[in-house]
């Protein structure tokens, strides 16, 4: 984990979303320095999932501003196309494209967005491949593959594009447990390498190992904003430690005996 | 089909906007006659496939009396009994034909109802058709009254089990639906006698051994005739006059004897079928 | 039975003049089918459009080709049209234009239901990958549509085919009505003169339609991937 003291990479100012007059995201700041690694917890529904796509720009949004290294990119005029090479996504849907083989879906990106040398390109999936530990599924179909295997090959295809920042999206809550590890084990390595990453997530043990910030939501507001070991040990808010309190099973058992 | 037409007025604007503008629209001042002499050949509808009025032979050529009386027209009219351009109607785009202009003459056993007057103008018949009853020879019906308390094949919905049911309740009736149905039940003896139009059993009866037409005229006989476009006066009373010219020369009765006398047979009488 | 009934096939020109209607059913089919493919992805794309006027018009469009029979469509090109203005259409040019107008109308909905079948996140992945609008559709959805609508697609275009015995009420003698005359013009002298001129065009139809269906397999197995 690294941590300095450098301007915010990533900046969410007063964002507002709301659906037909329904308010999903109110007055939601939040600050992202390059290398950080952010964490946002919260109940369903609380907006976590949309505030990420507000920052790929898949959602609309009716107020406020995001900028990225500076520049306001919530704007109408904005070249979304030419954001999201910098912005990597990965969904909790199995999204890999199923008609191409693992490779053709890494490099669809680098070859037709970025327009980059297919030698090249090849050999920086090659070793993303490598490092995931998929080199021998590259000629494969994604049905051949199982659902922590294609996570994996959906980070590679969203790293292959050389991001700065990366958006997780409970991307482990589709998967079957005991695989859940083997994608948990690649963020934590890419953290490790210093990635700038945004993550939803439950898995509340990873969390805590992973994030330099956790960002606690509710209702749609940011509720509460503190490290990882504040935020486990003392929330700081009454909502922050019932939300707690939902995933402590073992103080419950042991108050019993 | 007036649906037809409001529908087509919806799209043709839409869609044939490009094509309209090249046409040269004849002007209706030109004479109709003398637009066939100038194409030198005449558009005439008939049937492909209603032996023996107007059917294609095997080699791919129309025949029956209806083509025998298209080709005199054509001779008569251009100087050559080949120069008709034969146009394979259907009974339900008769009518369509003739008001679109893509025949000039409809001779496809066109039966002269009210109904059709109002779209179409007839000239002067040439042909009747009636109903007839076919039986065995051995118990031959000759007169209707001879079929109370039997039984007589009919198909459903023609006019023969309409003029079955409102001048005969009497007389149990067996209906079909197939033509072939009903013949086979003929021949199986379900039933004394069997009631159809007169032009098909006379067809039928010489193709069956054992089998005749004993009554062959009965009920309202309806009479057919060459149409043309509602309005065409001039074609109309060429044909009328043609027809009265081939009356002089009982070609009608040349007609007969050259297409129907031998899908008939010699038993039947040339003026049960002729209008003259 | 008074002649061996297979006989009638070749007797004359029988033969010829059925190939020759097959041929004209061919035509008309597969230059309708081919227009309709390209015409329908078009309309598809217009039924799928964000513009709510153009997916109006769209919708119309199918409902008035699917309400308003073919027969009437092929009356209504054939003799209104002609009625109105003093153009006179080929009884095949017509048939072609009510069939591709037909055919379009039924493939935009195929491809409509294709597209609109897949995940809504294979979109958003190529979105989040930096791809174009037009590059999400090149690579992404149009190959994955293309394989959903295949059944959808050779149904289609076996029924085009059936249909164009239609083709008749407007003067094209297409091959069924071919065998209609011949069955008429013989039935007397060959008494199972359909059998054998049905059986055989049953056989022509097959004859087409199965090189079709199987194509539709292989390429159903090619990209089983």
């Amino acid at each position: 984990m690294v941590h300095n003291t450098q301007e915010a990479l990533l900046e969410v100012k007063k964002l507002h979303k709301d659906y037909d007059g329904l308010t999903v995201l109110s007055d939601v700041s939040l600050s992202v320095k390059k290398g950080e690694v952010i964490v946002i917890l919260g109940p369903s529904g609380c907006g976590k999932s949309t505030l990420l796509r507000c920052i790929n720009g898949l959602e609309a949004i009716q107020s406020g501003k995001i900028l990225l290294n500076k520049v306001d990119i919530s704007g109408s005029d904005t070249q979304w196309h030419l954001i999201r090479q910098k912005i990597g996504m990965v969904f909790q849907s199995y999204d890999l494209f199923p008609h191409m083989t693992i490779i053709d879906n890494i490099l669809l990106g680098p070859l037709k967005v970025q327009k980059r040398n297919k030698q090249e390109a090849r050999e920086h999936a090659e070793k993303l491949l490598h490092r995931v530990g998929l080199i021998d599924k590259i000629n494969a179909y994604p049905r051949q593959l199982s659902g922590g295997q294609k996570q994996r090959v959906a980070i590679v295809r969203a790293l292959c594009m050389n991001p700065e920042v990366m958006l997780f999206d409970e991307v482990t809550a589709a998967l079957d447990p005991e695989v859940v590890h083997e994608v948990l084990k690649v963020m934590l390595e890419l953290a490790n390498e210093g990635m700038t990453m945004v993550i939803v997530t439950h898995e509340m043990d990873f969390a805590k190992a992973v994030a330099d910030k956790i960002v606690f939501m509710d209702q749609g507001e940011i509720k509460e904003i503190a490290s990882p070991v504040d935020f486990f040990q003392e929330p700081s808010t009454e909502r922050g430690k019932q939300f707690i309190n939902m995933f402590n099973y073992n103080h419950l058992n042991k108050e019993r005996e | 089909m007036k649906k037809i037409k409001g529908l087509s007025l919806l799209f043709i604007s839409i869609l044939l906007i490009g094509l309209v503008a090249g046409c040269n629209s004849s002007s209706k001042e030109v004479s109709v006659i003398q637009t066939i002499q100038e194409n030198d050949s005449i558009r005439i509808g008939v049937f492909g496939d209603k032996p023996p009025f107007g059917f294609v032979n095997q080699d791919g050529e129309n025949e029956g009396f209806d083509v025998f009386i298209a080709n005199r027209f054509a001779e008569d009219l251009l100087g050559d009994a080949s120069k008709v351009e034969f146009i394979v109607v259907e009974a339900a785009s008769r009518v369509e034909y003739l008001e679109s202009d893509r025949v000039d003459i409809i001779l496809a056993n066109f039966t002269v109802t009210d109904e059709r007057k109002e779209a179409v103008d007839f000239a002067t018949p040439y042909m009747k058709v009636g109903l007839g009853i076919v039986s065995p020879d051995g118990e031959l019906i000759t007169d209707v009254s001879e079929l109370e308390g039997q039984k007589v094949i009919v198909n459903r919905g023609t006019t023969a089990e309409l003029y079955f049911i409102e001048n005969h309740p009497e007389i149990e009736l067996v209906a079909f639906d197939q033509n072939t149905e009903a013949f086979n039940a003929l021949k199986d003896g379900r039933g004394a006698a069997l009631a159809h139009d007169n032009t098909l059993l006379f067809a039928w009866a010489n193709e069956n051994p054992g089998f005749s037409v004993g009554i062959t005229s009965l009920g309202n006989e309806d009479v057919i005739a060459p149409a043309v476009k509602k309005g065409n006066t001039e074609l109309l009373e060429w044909i009328n006059e043609e027809l009265e010219t081939l009356a002089e020369e009982d070609f009608l009765y040349k007609a007969y004897d050259a297409t129907l006398r031998s899908a008939f047979g010699e038993t039947i009488d040339a003026d049960d079928v002729v209008y003259q | 039975m008074r002649d061996l009934g297979v006989n009638i096939l070749f007797e004359g020109l029988n033969m010829q003049r059925l190939l020759e209607g097959l041929w004209i059913t061919t035509r008309i089919a597969l230059i309708s089918i081919s227009f309709s493919i390209v015409f329908g992805i078009i309309t598809g794309l217009f039924m799928l459009s964000n513009n709510k006027i153009v997916r109006l018009f769209s919708r119309f469009y199918l409902e008035m080709m699917r309400i308003v029979p073919i027969l009437v469509w092929l009356f209504i090109f054939y003799f209104g049209v002609t009625k109105i203005v003093p153009v006179h259409l080929s009884s095949e040019l017509v048939c072609v234009i009510v069939f591709v107008m037909w055919g379009s109308a039924e493939m935009g909905d195929i491809v409509r239901g294709a597209i609109s079948s897949l995940p809504i996140h294979q979109k958003e992945s190529g979105i989040a990958i930096g791809l174009t609008e037009l590059q999400i559709y090149t690579y992404i959805i149009i190959p994955q549509a293309i394989r959903r609508l295949i059944p959808g697609a050779i149904n289609l275009a076996t029924r085009m085919i059936k249909t164009t015995s239609l083709a008749v009420f407007i003067g094209v003698i297409e091959v069924l009505k071919v065998g209609q005359q011949i069955i008429e013009y013989s039935l007397l002298t060959y008494p199972t003169a359909p059998l054998w001129i049905y059986g055989f065009i049953f056989s022509l139809y097959f004859m087409i339609c199965y090189p079709i269906s199987v194509l539709a397999r292989k390429l159903e197995m090619k990209w089983q991937h």
